[in-house]
């Protein structure tokens, strides 16, 4: 899958700049360690999952990610909202026997005709 | 940009948010993502807003206006009812989405959300039906409407999926509020894929009731946001 392997690469670029974000001078990222990780990189589950968005007034202030197996549990979720110019992001773990998860958003888009959510399970 | 590309920089963006974020709890070592899978997922939200815009259209259709159109109702209905059964209408423009959605991608679950304001007293099932042929939001009637006028057509066993709702305890959805079990990931999948998107029609399992059996559903002319009819399709 192309363009999976595409955000994989992304991820090793994501880290470093994190990393470099941090100025967290005790930790370092190899780039040898990341290659090794693009081998080995699967997905937690491929169920669908359901996406909801809990307003406030006419913006998006959170979104609850449901259907989460339980296989997912631990694992970190990213979520990201896109409504226009604005996006919004925000994270929280999957808890144990996974289920539903609420992400509430840094910044909250205003509800346009559609929004694009992109959502990334990291781990378990 | 492909939607790709668009998708692997967003991750990276996140998974720059999430490296800063572990970077500062400071388990150095245990930061692997190397070892861990990544799943990602996206999803676009077709909402009904504001109350004029043609990215969805609803209309309910009135066996007892059978030459009316109700395409500015601010409320639909599915109602079964002696020589008085409702159908609704809805469509949602997919080409909204952007990016637009791949058609080699995997629909992995689309829903309907539509509001119910109103609960029949009875448990009903709602059946929704791919609609096979176009029709305007202006336009349609109950005459004609592209499923015609006979009652209880099409069988129930053709139907994309269903629902269920009344105030009895036990029924799916019992209040007022989205209704949960709309489900459409099937037809939507098809549309990605390249047939035809005439939306669909919902109607009462059992049309012609003796007791009046109605769900009143808001249509997006009511303008209020948080009862929107929205379509979820998230995809990978």
């Amino acid at each position: 899958m192309r363009w999976l392997r595409t955000v994989v690469s992304a991820a090793g670029i994501g880290i470093v700049v994190g990393a470099a974000v941090a100025f967290a001078a005790s930790i370092s990222f190899s780039s040898a360690s990341l290659g090794a990780g693009s081998a080995s990189t699967g997905r937690c589950t491929n169920a669908g999952l359901s996406v909801l968005q809990n307003l406030s007034g006419s913006n998006v202030a959170s979104v609850t990610v449901g259907s989460i197996p339980a296989g997912c549990a631990g694992a970190t979720l990213l979520v990201s909202v896109t409504a226009g110019a604005t996006t919004g992001s925000g994270s929280a773990t999957v808890p144990a026997g996974g289920g539903s998860v609420t992400v509430t958003l840094s910044t909250t888009p205003a509800v346009t005709a559609s929004e694009l959510t992109d959502l990334v399970l990291i781990g378990p | 940009m492909t939607g790709a590309r668009r998708l692997a920089l967003t991750v990276a963006g996140l998974l720059a948010v999430s490296g800063a974020m572990t970077l500062q709890v400071g388990a150095a070592a245990s930061l692997s993502v190397g070892s861990q899978q990544i799943t990602p997922y996206r999803s676009c939200t077709i909402t009904a807003t504001p109350s004029s815009t043609t990215a969805v259209a609803d209309v309910g259709v009135r066996e007892a206006s059978a030459g009316t159109n109700f395409g500015t109702a601010t409320t639909n209905a599915v109602s079964s009812a002696a020589a008085a059964n409702q159908r609704m209408y809805i469509r949602f423009d997919l080409t909204q989405c952007s990016p637009t959605i791949p058609s080699s991608s995997t629909i992995r679950l689309a829903t309907l959300r539509i509001y119910v304001s109103a609960l029949p007293a009875a448990c009903r099932t709602i059946d929704i039906f791919r609609s096979t042929a176009t029709w305007t939001e202006t336009g349609i009637t109950w005459t004609n409407q592209p499923f015609g006028t006979t009652l209880n057509n099409p069988a129930s066993g053709s139907r994309t999926g269903s629902f269920n709702v009344g105030t009895p305890a036990g029924c799916q959805n019992l209040a007022a509020g989205y209704v949960v079990g709309a489900t459409v990931t099937t037809d939507v999948a098809a549309f990605v894929g390249g047939t035809s998107n005439f939306g669909w029609m919902l109607r009462d399992d059992v049309e012609a009731s003796a007791t009046t059996r109605t769900t009143t559903l808001s249509a997006k002319n009511l303008g209020t946001l948080a009862q929107a009819p929205q379509l979820v399709i998230t995809y990978t």
